[in-house]
């Protein structure tokens, strides 16, 4: 009795363990900074969403693999993928030079520049009309990275993320943000409680191109989301997911 | 006899290690050698249990070469030369970028020090007040204030309470650090001069002295050298707990450090130039709280 149990629990395991293995597409881990709406963002359940996770999730569709995204601070979520906590960055990350020497990026997804938010009611016409103002972004993005190498005299001030920048730039304490345009249109239009405060002042005109970012040397990986990126442009699925992000202003 | 009494104090003023009472206010030579503490517990001697987070203090009467005090100062110094000698780039490259960090860290600390001990004092002389009121005000305030994170402390001053007023992010380390560290040293200064024997005050007083002069005269001037060794514990502690505030976008040599790894995305290289800063940093300073302590138990039997 005993002997004909056990061996039904086996025979039961078996089944599961073989059917696991059978189903199982390929698992990867998606890291996203949820603070960077629209593009990342967490939704009412404390999810990742926003135009770079449906993106991801869509070209893994297409390509064939599992992806789980997670939200992962922006401070270490290069670290995180050079030692493969996880596999694949999708959090608005625009393809640089300086990023390339130490990770592969796919073909770009999404392209944007960089704009300088003021508050309502005052403009700027060149970045040069920063001098000596005291200019809010997120540590480590491009934005800082503009106003770095435009070298225009402008005291730089880098936060954990936009949103705390954004907040001091209503408050007063700082006089601009710089950070990717879709961003700035979502605070300058959309946000309920800055919307009407700010505005987008001036944007820089060079094109920057959001990829998604592995560890250097994945090649395979490439080649799938390429395949799927391809497939999420061509299937018309990446103008709804436009549409459904930035609504019909870009 | 009143007069009797202030004579007495004269008289015997100016002697030696009497300076500021009379010897028979002394407290006895041998007391205890080792008074780092934050301590809670306050035996009847006067000794306190140490219950500390801040830097370990070199024993001060450490007389060997060797010892972890500068096993860990050398380890630190020869690895940090080390690195940047043997790979100046990127190690010389990173140590190059962080000391304005380092100043701004130092600015934060010395400003948060210069609030913080008085704020001390003021509420470790609040706890053990015999008003009712002003004991319970202060021990609220060191209730509350212990039981909040430094890090929501921060935030909470520097954009909650932006809705009413803004201040500068240095401004708002400097007073958030200065708040949580006050109530923590008002523990210190409390426990200190519960330490000194309450034959010190009786005598004090059955010599005619009030409240006011007996504190500040007699038990404060004792409770000095127990009280400043885990005073400059805490404050080592405080430069250590600096490194939060770069969430304020201040840039000390946490947030240099950040924005280096954001654009290079050197983690290991970077963090460890860092920790190693902070380390011959909090190493150097402890050497000189033990120095101070030293000095400052000099009759206690060396």
């Amino acid at each position: 009795m005993f002997r004909s149990l056990c061996g039904g629990f086996v025979l039961a395991l078996a089944v599961v363990a073989l059917g696991g293995i059978a189903q199982a597409a390929e698992k990867y881990t998606v890291a996203s900074d949820c603070t960077w709406p629209p593009m990342e963002l967490l939704d009412d359940q404390k999810q990742p969403t926003g135009y770079s996770v449906d993106y991801i999730k869509e070209a893994a569709k297409a390509a064939g693999i599992d992806v789980n995204v997670q939200n992962v601070a922006w401070d270490g979520i290069f670290g995180g993928v050079a030692t493969g906590k996880y596999d694949i960055v999708a959090s608005s990350t625009t393809i640089t030079p300086e990023r390339q020497k130490q990770f592969d990026f796919t073909v770009p997804y999404y392209e944007v520049e960089q704009a300088v938010i003021l508050p309502a009611g005052k403009s700027i016409q060149s970045l040069a009309d920063l001098k000596g103002k005291k200019v809010g972004g997120q540590i480590g993005t491009t934005g800082i990275f503009v106003m770095r190498k435009a070298d225009t005299g402008a005291t730089l001030r880098e936060y954990d993320d936009v949103g705390l920048a954004i907040q001091d730039l209503v408050g007063g304490r700082i006089d601009a943000v710089i950070c990717d345009d879709p961003v700035a249109m979502y605070y300058v239009n959309k946000k309920p409680d800055t919307a009407g405060k700010l505005n987008l002042s001036f944007k820089t005109g060079d094109k920057e191109y959001y990829g998604f970012t592995v560890r250097k040397g994945r090649k395979d990986l490439v080649d799938k989301l390429n395949k799927g990126i391809k497939a999420v442009k061509d299937s018309g699925k990446e103008a709804e997911l436009i549409s459904k992000w930035m609504g019909d202003g870009k | 006899m009143d007069n009797l009494g202030k004579n007495t104090v004269r008289s015997h003023s100016g002697e030696g290690e009497g300076k500021t009472f009379p010897f028979f206010l002394r407290r006895p030579a041998r007391r205890r050698r080792t008074p780092l503490s934050v301590g809670e517990e306050v035996h009847s001697k006067g000794n306190i249990v140490l219950v500390t987070d801040g830097a370990s203090i070199p024993n001060p009467s450490e007389r060997r070469l060797v010892n972890a005090w500068s096993i860990a100062l050398v380890g630190a110094l020869c690895a940090l030369f080390s690195l940047c000698l043997l790979w100046p780039d990127p190690y010389l490259r990173i140590l190059l970028y962080l000391p304005d960090g380092v100043l701004i860290t130092f600015e934060i600390t010395v400003l948060s020090i210069c609030f913080a001990v008085p704020l001390g004092l003021l509420t470790g002389l609040g706890r053990i007040s015999r008003n009712r009121f002003i004991n319970l005000v202060a021990s609220t305030y060191v209730e509350v204030i212990r039981g909040i994170p430094l890090l929501v402390q921060l935030f909470y001053i520097y954009y909650a309470l932006s809705r009413f007023f803004q201040v500068s992010g240095v401004a708002s380390a400097v007073t958030a650090i200065s708040i949580c560290y006050g109530a923590y040293m008002g523990e210190v200064f409390r426990a200190g001069i519960m330490a000194i024997p309450k034959g010190q005050s009786e005598a004090a007083r059955s010599l005619g002295f009030n409240r006011f002069q007996t504190m500040f005269l007699v038990v404060l001037p004792q409770a000095w050298r127990t009280i400043l060794p885990p005073v400059g514990n805490e404050c080592i502690a405080m430069l250590k707990d600096t490194s939060l505030v770069s969430i304020l976008a201040v840039p000390d040599i946490m947030q240099r450090a950040r924005s280096f790894v954001g654009t290079t995305y050197l983690y290991f290289e970077t963090y460890t130039v860092v920790a190693l800063i902070y380390l011959i940093i909090t190493l150097v300073l402890s050497k000189c709280v033990s120095h101070m302590e030293a000095r400052l138990n000099y009759y206690d039997g060396k």
